[in-house]
């Protein structure tokens, strides 16, 4: 057995085709990124090297703060607002049984199938200060404000909502396996010891649920760090640039203003961002855990 | 054992292999013939020009006709097939500038005759040299190539003129007793009224930024009169010190200020701006002529869309410019790539399609919009009133703006400028930060 | 025996506060898709007023058929399924030989080049878009459907990976020492013992391999020009521009576009709960 799994021709066949994918499609492409992001590069004509001068200009681009701080934002949205939500439903879906358990299961995750570009559409017409359907909801209820919802102030935080509303199901779902997982046999002793939902779920749903929170924290983080999609369509980092995030940044370097150097800084410092921000929290929770 | 496993895997590899590079095969068979049937005359070959618009919309307006021209194209020459890739304003400049970074751009190209859009290419050496003498019969008017030339050169041909103007629904003025504004103050006026009675004074498409910026040249116009090419000086020399500016900035934040504008149109992108007018939402909308056609949709109701008059930004008060002092340019037009497998092919199609009888005729008669060309060949009297009344504004004109602010520096100064104009407009800025602002963007 | 019945009351009163928030979830998440439907069998002018919901005047069946022919909805549907598809097999297939090669054959580097291959689970696909471009431009892949389905592999597998690696190792290795004894060669092994017993988390692969790509566009709109493999959410994107002033049809051909991932999950509806849950929780 030992001869025939160290076997190097096979052992080189079975890795082969994961490592030239990964090469190909995920390191040269960085590395490519890496070699313009030194240079004056517009997309078209010549490449000048100029060292350094893209990052140091980079450090100083306040869009560039003002993107990572939307990211932050979302982050928290998803963690304060998406997930306490989804926690409790996954607890009272958990506590139900039947059919309208899957029923109500089914109805969470939908928006999350659906593609972004058909969210992005439809909540721009939802959000349309005119005739959209949020500000009619409003009317119904004797408020005729017109509020403009992607507006200055407003624009992150309908985009926040689009996206914890989108990714909802998803979150959901996650803390639903989890509560699964939990022994049913706790939550009897719990009954007999008389202990309320409440407590229940504190004492026993919340801290046995730790990992699948911290996991679903760290995917929280990261995916925040990452949208372009929905930005991209539903406002494209407008007005101004105040719902700015990373991915489209770059791109509208790249793309609108011929600026394909510096779009590539961006990109060499977003994934160094994902990367450092992955690291960091693995190590966190883990630190934690043997603590 | 072992053995055969090894090569069934190996046969299953080679042919994912031999998939991938047959695809390629294909590829460069499809190149070769391209280039051969450049050589040889090619009645069987069929011939394949990519064309690449921005104009998405196929049914109505000027997208239509080019559809009708390539049409009659393929129908006249059978060994041609025309493939259009069709996309909408900002996400059409976006896959340009894509384009443009790869080695295989479309071969008819959309292009803007304006140096934020087209100097870096022209640079760059990606579009095609015209010869000035195939189009001396073609009745371009005065200047209308100037915007698409670079160092005597030649490289593209302007497809419209296009002249800013308010539409307005006459049956909501007429019904509420409005009068069409005389000066810009009873604009503002008017527009305090019209909120009233519960509608949108003008609608803005502020989304995209650039008609914010036609705006505040327009404004400029107004108070500046006749000023040459004074915008062009202050971006070369990144002066933006001249009072005008300031006022035509001040001017702009105080009409939104003053509700003249929907609420949240920074987020209204052009579809949704036109269409509150569309659909007698809002009273006035502050486009282009090639937006003329709204008068012959079949899409917008009838009483709307046989109600429509327009009327050019009015004149401000204190200002040096008239009525007829106007904003108008040569914008939009074609080029082909220089790069272009079926160069030659390509620029026949541009030709035909560029005679007088076809672009220009078409245009006109199908009451889309206003040509480059001379087209008072084909004048009936029994236009639109859109056609009429901007006809008029351009016999009329004493002064034309030419190439608007936005557009007049790099791509790099358009991006900042536009951002700015919206920030100005909702209130982010000051007018002074504006100017500072603007003035920094030129370096 | 009266506390029993206060206690029945209670719960059921409890049971009654649970259904309404677990409704009014329910509603918001799928309020805006009714809103979408009823507005897509309406005629444009009609978005203008200012209910919430309508009874078309009259009922546009039109709108769809203008949504399906325009749209290019079959051949777009076409690309997506087939696209998907093929990533999905790629990745499922690759992931396993290399979690195989990375946990059970004996070599020197295999810690290492499994840690290399799941660092690709933190680099954002979109940080990769201007650089592929260039290099696929050059090598004349732009408008293949290998411009897609090269990344949409690519930035899959390193989960993929992941996930069947974590199972692997929880399979005994007696099984497959009685298959070498039976003389067995190893791909054998791989596609007899091992693939047969990963069922579970290959669906969960592929769950998670189509929920990431089934959205994506950005890649796709900036690597195509030709129809010949755009995906589904082009026939949104073209037709905001095409019927830009009849939002009717703009409504048809959303909801139309999102018809096929809405059955995909219904018919899958179970195996995609488990493949989540799983995913999340051995991740």
């Amino acid at each position: 057995m030992k001869k025939l799994y160290s076997n190097k021709w096979i052992i080189l066949s079975l890795v082969i085709p994961g490592i030239i994918t990964f090469v190909f499609a995920i390191l040269t492409p960085i590395l490519l990124s890496l070699y313009y992001s030194l240079t004056d590069f517009a997309g078209i004509g010549k490449a000048n090297f100029i060292g350094f001068e893209n990052y140091k200009n980079l450090i100083k681009d306040k869009v560039f703060w003002v993107s990572l701080r939307n990211s932050l934002f979302l982050a928290l949205g998803f963690i304060f607002i998406q997930h306490p939500i989804a926690i409790i439903t996954a607890a009272i879906l958990d506590k139900l049984q039947g059919k309208a358990e899957g029923f109500f299961r089914t109805i969470y995750f939908i928006p999350n199938v659906i593609s972004v570009a058909i969210i992005a559409y439809l909540w721009k017409f939802i959000y349309n200060p005119n005739f959209g359907l949020l500000n009619n909801i409003l009317k119904l209820f004797g408020y005729t404000n017109e509020i403009n919802w992607l507006g200055k102030g407003m624009a992150i935080w309908s985009v926040i909502i689009v996206l914890i509303w989108h990714g909802f199901g998803w979150g959901m779902l996650i803390y639903y396996a989890g509560i699964k997982n939990i022994n049913p046999i706790l939550y009897e002793v719990a009954a007999i010891d008389g202990a309320d939902a409440k407590t229940t779920f504190l004492k026993i749903t919340l801290p046995l649920m730790k990992p699948v929170i911290q996991v679903n924290v760290t995917l929280a983080i990261i995916a925040a760090l990452k949208q372009m999609e929905t930005v991209y369509l539903l406002t494209n980092g407008g007005p101004g640039n105040e719902t700015q995030f990373l991915a489209n940044y770059l791109y509208k370097q790249a793309f609108n203003s011929f600026k394909y150097g510096y779009g590539n800084a961006i990109s060499v410092v977003f994934i160094i961002i994902c990367l450092a921000s992955t690291i960091i929290l693995n190590k966190i929770f883990s630190e934690k855990e043997y603590a | 054992m072992k053995k055969k496993l090894l090569s069934a895997l190996i046969m299953v590899m080679l042919s994912i292999s031999l998939v991938a590079c047959g695809g390629n095969q294909m590829n460069s068979d499809s190149d070769s013939t391209q280039s051969q049937t450049d050589n040889e005359n090619a009645s069987e070959e069929i011939i394949t020009i990519h064309v690449f618009t921005g104009l998405a919309d196929r049914k109505t307006g000027t997208g239509l006709i080019e559809e009708i021209l390539f049409e009659q194209y393929m129908k006249e020459n059978p060994n041609i097939k025309i493939e259009v890739e069709a996309l909408d304003g900002e996400t059409y400049k976006t896959k340009f500038k894509a384009y443009a970074t790869s080695s295989e751009m479309p071969d008819l190209l959309g292009v803007w005759g304006q140096p934020a859009f087209i100097n870096e290419i022209i640079d760059a050496g990606l579009l095609a040299e015209l010869n000035p003498e195939d189009y001396k019969d073609y009745g371009f008017v005065k200047g209308a190539l100037d915007g698409f030339s670079k160092d005597g050169k030649l490289y593209g041909l302007p497809r419209s003129t296009d002249i800013m103007g308010f539409y307005y629904n006459k049956a909501i003025f007429e019904e509420n007793g409005w009068e069409v504004p005389k000066t810009y103050n009873e604009l503002i006026e008017l527009a305090g009224k019209i909120r009233e009675a519960g509608l949108i004074p003008v609608s803005m498409d502020g989304a995209d930024k650039w008609p914010l910026a036609i705006y505040l040249n327009d404004l400029i116009a107004k108070i500046d009169g006749d000023n040459g090419d004074k915008i062009s000086q202050s971006i070369a020399n990144g002066d933006f010190s001249d009072p005008t500016y300031k006022k035509a900035a001040e001017l702009l934040r105080k009409s939104v200020e003053a509700g003249l504008f929907q609420n949240g149109f920074e987020t209204t992108d052009y579809a949704t701006a036109f269409n509150l007018f569309a659909n007698g939402q809002a009273a006035m909308y502050y486009m282009g002529n090639w937006e003329m056609s709204i008068a012959t949709n079949p899409d917008v109701l009838p009483e709307i869309r046989e109600n429509i008059g327009v009327f050019a930004m009015p004149e401000v008060e204190g200002g040096k410019g008239k009525v007829t002092d106007i904003a108008a340019w040569n914008g939009v037009g074609y080029s082909i790539s220089a790069n272009s497998p079926v160069k030659e092919e390509a620029i026949k199609l541009l030709n035909y399609m560029m005679k007088p009888e076809n672009l220009s005729k078409l245009t006109w008669q199908n009451g889309v919009g206003m040509s480059a060309q001379d087209y008072s060949g084909y004048l009936t009297g029994d236009e639109t009133v859109p056609q009429k009344i901007f006809t008029n504004i351009l016999m009329e004109a004493t002064s034309i703006t030419g190439t608007p602010i936005n557009d007049l520096g790099t791509s790099a100064f358009k991006t900042v400028c536009e951002d700015l104009c919206q920030e100005l407009a909702i209130g982010a800025i000051t007018p002074e930060e504006f100017i500072q602002k603007l003035e920094e963007a030129t370096k | 025996m009266t506390t029993k019945i206060k206690n029945n009351k209670k719960t059921k009163v409890s049971k009654i506060i649970m259904m309404i928030c677990l409704s009014i979830v329910a509603v918001i998440q799928i309020f805006p898709l009714i809103w979408l439907l009823d507005f897509s069998l309406a005629s444009s002018n009609e978005l203008f007023t200012t209910g919430l919901l309508i009874i078309p005047k009259k009922i546009q069946w039109g709108n769809y058929v203008k949504a399906f022919v325009d749209g290019n909805f079959l051949l777009y549907l076409k690309n997506s399924l087939l696209i998907n598809g093929l990533s999905l097999v790629l990745v499922i297939c690759i992931s396993i030989i290399t979690a195989f090669a990375t946990t059970r054959m004996i070599w020197k580097l295999k810690t290492a080049v499994k840690t290399f291959l799941l660092l690709g689970m933190m680099i954002p696909i979109h940080a990769t878009l201007l650089p592929n471009y260039i290099i696929y431009d050059r090598v004349g892949l732009t408008d293949t459907i290998w411009a897609l389905l090269i990344p949409y592999v690519a930035f899959s597998l390193p989960q993929g990976l992941f996930l069947t690696s974590g199972f692997m190792e929880a399979i005994p290795k007696e099984l497959e020492e009685a298959a070498l004894i039976d003389g067995c060669g190893v791909y054998r092994i791989i596609l007899i013992i091992i693939a047969p017993l990963m069922k579970s988390s290959v669906a969960t692969v592929a769950i998670m391999t189509y929920l990431n790509n089934w959205n994506e566009f950005m890649m796709a709109s900036t690597y195509l020009r030709s129809k010949t493999w755009k995906t589904l959410p082009f026939s949104v994107l073209e037709f905001t521009g095409q019927y830009s002033s009849d939002y009717a049809v703009q409504f048809a051909v959303m909801a139309l576009t999102a018809l096929p991932a809405i059955i995909i999950y219904i018919i899958l509806n179970k195996h995609i709960t488990k493949g989540v849950a799983m995913g999340a929780v051995k991740g």
